[in-house]
């Protein structure tokens, strides 16, 4: 799922919506604060103290706006799967070689660690310092399914680049489903405060070529010149 | 309380040891809510003051990255208390307290409905601010989980010490303090209005704080749940193995902490109102339809918890984006009222209209942006991060406590019988003004660009040293613009100044009796008028076209 571009087309379009609104808003504003001054004016723009039609109107046409909105929201979250890997049921209909990869992600205070199902290649760190983060290797184009949880208490899986985020729980796993579609590596963070070092719990993720990858799950390291 | 009780403190001979006893015995005994509202409303602003300065370090701790102002485990205590003593130790004793002092006079009552469980509220709060900082006085420091507490960090396994036993504590007493508190100036607007002043003809303050307690009712109690849950996993820590108690919590938890955030601000719209109107010199526009908003707004933030939720992947996220997009209906009625006001008004600018004029446009932020994070496909990204930071702060610093100053500023003369100055006002609100936009801001870009909140600090390869700088400049001028302001209180108090009974030409009943009121609130000398609407001192005026407004 590319959770950033769906993040930038309705956050774009909510910020032109807001931009606009506020724009409104502050002109009418402005205009009162400059032409109905005591100074300027011996009398009321208008005396009425309500005008019902208007109002309903207003009240109408502000429901209109918040079904748009609420269209905008959920039909988008659809797009994400809920932001949950429902689509990872309808993926395992794929051929081979297309299926979700899983990754097994672990938080712990304070850092991260990552295993492979089906291979004994195992990722950690101390996130002490930069050098100690761990990387967190995936397959570039095909789906990655992370499924994260914790080892101790409340953290949160979020590569602020990629729009993607969910929290960690002890005694629960959550998953999402992304495809990395190039090659490439992310700064990832620890959102959910989780104690004294909850500032230092960054980690890296990578994606590589799928053969890199493989040879990484069977030797637990990627080759010396792999691709960044 | 007798009639015969000394009234305002000038008029008073020096004050004897003796006499300055037997008034703070009279005052923290009190059972007139005029009293009671005063010492909540001075305890709450005492305790600002000192919570503000745990933010104002946290700013400087930010200022660039890897400082060591403070420690991360001092700074962790910082925000935790700086959040929840804003929280449950001054905006919502703000809220209520301007409601305790103001209702019964709006309405004509005498005193407010059961003052002694009123002042039983009073000494709850008190107590539990004292139980929560106290926390800061124990060898392993003050809470530091942050406001929401969610275990299992706030279980004894991986936060064992004092500090959070007493945190629970406080924010139980507060709370327990608080819903009482509501609870009686709800039953007073309910039961006690004087002869006249029907339901529909209580000024839009008082309606906004019948819709803050009846929220209060609704709430608090889910949060004292939330503290019993929390002092079980204490007690026994295997509670919080399980993930059923924790993210049962979170929901308990946030049943409460969504409408708390809207008895934060609702007081503040009615107060904004009310100046708008006196300062527009002209009936408030849309009454009705805002009183309707105001209860729809406090019906549907019953239903909107699960938005704090999204991420946890535990939640019914399109059912909570629905009902929490819907809250734009009633707000953007609420914004027709101000807007219609303003556009219909003759305006003057004194002190609390400036105040009310910048909350339009900066709530307004804090508003667009709660739509945009109550879509959880944006939300998804920005959770956590510094652009939920600026969004609260926007609706809480940059919105209510403006909303606040401008009832502070407005009706300080009538509880003190004394007038502010007004250069010091004005110099206060530009201070703010600048001081509020340039330190919160910089956090909507912070969040975007990947900075989790609570942070003690960050690395300078980050890149979020300069919008971080201008952050804790912002900050400046929101602490010189705080010593402005109590350097006015002291000089007003210090020098006094006879503020007359209705200095801004008010609309409401509690500008007709003597500033400070009498303790009985009106008396043969200040009667109650005669009330024919919203407005009752607006119709004694035809020289505004008083009378001629609807009913
Ligand atoms: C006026 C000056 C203020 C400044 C400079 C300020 C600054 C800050 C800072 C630096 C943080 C820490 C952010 C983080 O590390 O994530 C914070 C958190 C917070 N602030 Fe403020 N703040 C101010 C006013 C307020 C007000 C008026 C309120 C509301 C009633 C408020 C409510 C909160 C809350 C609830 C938190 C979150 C605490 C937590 O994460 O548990 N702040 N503020
Ligand atoms: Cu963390
Ligand atoms: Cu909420």
């Amino acid at each position: 799922m590319d959770y950033r571009r769906v993040f930038d087309h309705v956050f774009g379009l909510q910020l032109w919506i807001a931009g606009g609104v506020f724009v409104v808003v502050a002109g009418l504003l402005l205009g009162a604060l400059v032409f109905n001054r005591a100074r300027r004016r011996d009398k009321l723009p208008f005396a009425a103290a309500e005008h019902n039609a208007i109002e309903i109107a207003f009240a109408v046409f502000l429901g209109g706006a918040a079904a748009f909105l609420v269209w905008l929201s959920l039909s988008n979250n659809h797009r994400l799967d809920y932001g949950d890997t429902l689509a990872v049921a309808q993926q395992s209909g794929l051929p081979a070689g297309q299926q979700p990869v899983r990754v097994d992600v672990t938080a712990f205070q304070w850092c991260w660690s990552a295993a492979y199902p089906g291979s004994t290649t195992t990722v950690s760190g101390s996130c002490a310092t930069p050098a100690d983060r761990p990387v967190i290797v995936v397959p570039q184009g095909r789906p990655v399914e992370f499924a994260i949880t914790s080892r101790d208490v409340a953290h949160a899986f979020w590569i602020p680049d990629l729009a993607l985020k969910r929290d960690a729980y002890p005694d629960h796993v959550n998953t999402v489903l992304m495809t990395f579609p190039e090659t490439g590596q992310w700064l990832g963070r620890c959102s959910e405060y989780c104690g004294t070092y909850h500032k230092d719990m960054d980690f890296f993720v990578r994606a590589v070529p799928p053969e890199q990858y493989q040879a990484f799950l069977q030797t637990g390291s990627l080759p010396a010149r792999a691709a960044a | 309380m007798t009639a015969t009780e000394p009234r305002a403190a000038v008029e008073e001979p020096q004050p004897t040891p003796r006499r300055v006893r037997t008034t703070v015995l009279a005052w923290v005994t009190s059972t007139d809510h005029k009293r009671i509202g005063l010492l909540t409303l001075g305890t709450a602003v005492v305790l600002m003051i000192a919570i503000g300065a745990l933010a104002l370090t946290m700013r400087a701790q930010l200022a660039q990255p890897q400082l060591d102002v403070l420690s991360p485990d001092r700074y962790n205590q910082f925000f935790t208390i700086h959040g929840s003593g804003m929280i449950y130790l001054v905006m919502t004793p703000f809220a209520i307290g301007l409601g305790l002092y103001l209702v019964p006079l709006q309405i004509g009552a005498p005193n407010v409905a059961a003052p002694r469980t009123t002042m039983l509220g009073y000494w709850l709060y008190l107590g539990g601010a004292v139980t929560m900082l106290s926390g800061f006085a124990t060898s392993s420091g003050a809470a530091d989980h942050g406001w929401y507490a969610y275990p299992p960090l706030a279980g004894t396994r991986f936060t064992p010490g004092p500090g959070v036993d007493l945190w629970i504590a406080g924010v139980a007493l507060a709370g327990l303090g608080m819903l009482l508190m509501a609870a009686t100036v709800l039953w007073t607007a309910l039961v006690k209005r004087t002869r006249g002043m029907t339901l529909l003809r209580m000024p839009v303050f008082s309606w906004s704080v019948v819709a803050t307690n009846l929220m209060c009712i609704g709430a608090f109690p889910s949060l004292l749940v939330a503290m019993g849950i929390l002092a079980a996993g204490r007690i026994e820590p295997d509670l919080f193995t399980q993930n059923a108690w924790n993210i049962g919590y979170q929901h308990v938890f946030w049943f409460f902490g969504h409408p708390v955030v809207y008895v934060m601000f609702f007081p503040f719209v009615g107060a904004v109102a009310e100046v708008l109107a006196v300062f527009g010199a002209r009936r408030y526009f849309g009454y009705r339809i805002t009183v309707v908003s105001l209860l729809a707004f406090a019906a549907l933030s019953m239903s909107v918890w699960g938005h704090h939720m999204f991420s946890t992947g535990q939640a019914e996220n399109d059912y909570y984006s629905l009902t929490s997009i819907l809250l734009l209906v009633p707000a953007g009625l609420e914004y027709f009222g101000f807007l219609a006001t303003l556009l219909g008004g003759r305006l003057s600018f004194p002190t609390p209209m400036l105040f009310a004029v910048a909350f339009v446009p900066q709530f307004l932020i804090g508003g667009l942006t709660g739509i945009m994070i109550a879509t959880p496909a944006v939300d998804y990204q920005v959770t956590d991060s510094y652009f939920i930071v600026g969004h609260w702060h926007y609706t809480l610093a940059a919105g209510s406590l403006f909303g606040f100053f401008a009832g502070f500023y407005y009706w300080f003369p009538k509880a003190t019988g004394l007038q502010l100055r007004e250069r010091m006002g004005k110099a206060h609100f530009w201070f703010w003004l600048v001081g509020t936009n340039a330190t919160f801001l910089p956090m909507f870009w912070l969040g975007l660009h990947g900075m989790p909140r609570r942070m003690a600090s960050y690395l300078p390869q980050d890149g979020f040293g300069t919008a971080n700088l201008i952050a804790t400049l912002g900050s400046g001028f929101l602490a010189v613009g705080t010593v402005i302001f109590l350097v006015d209180l002291v000089v007003s108090v210090r020098r006094p100044r006879r503020a007359p009974d209705d200095p801004w030409g008010g609309f409401t009943l509690e500008w007709a009796t003597s500033s400070p009121p009498p303790p009985q609130n009106f008396d043969p000398a200040h009667p109650v008028p005669p009330i024919r609407s919203y407005a009752p001192l607006l119709d004694l005026r035809p020289d505004l076209g008083g009378g001629r407004g609807r009913r």
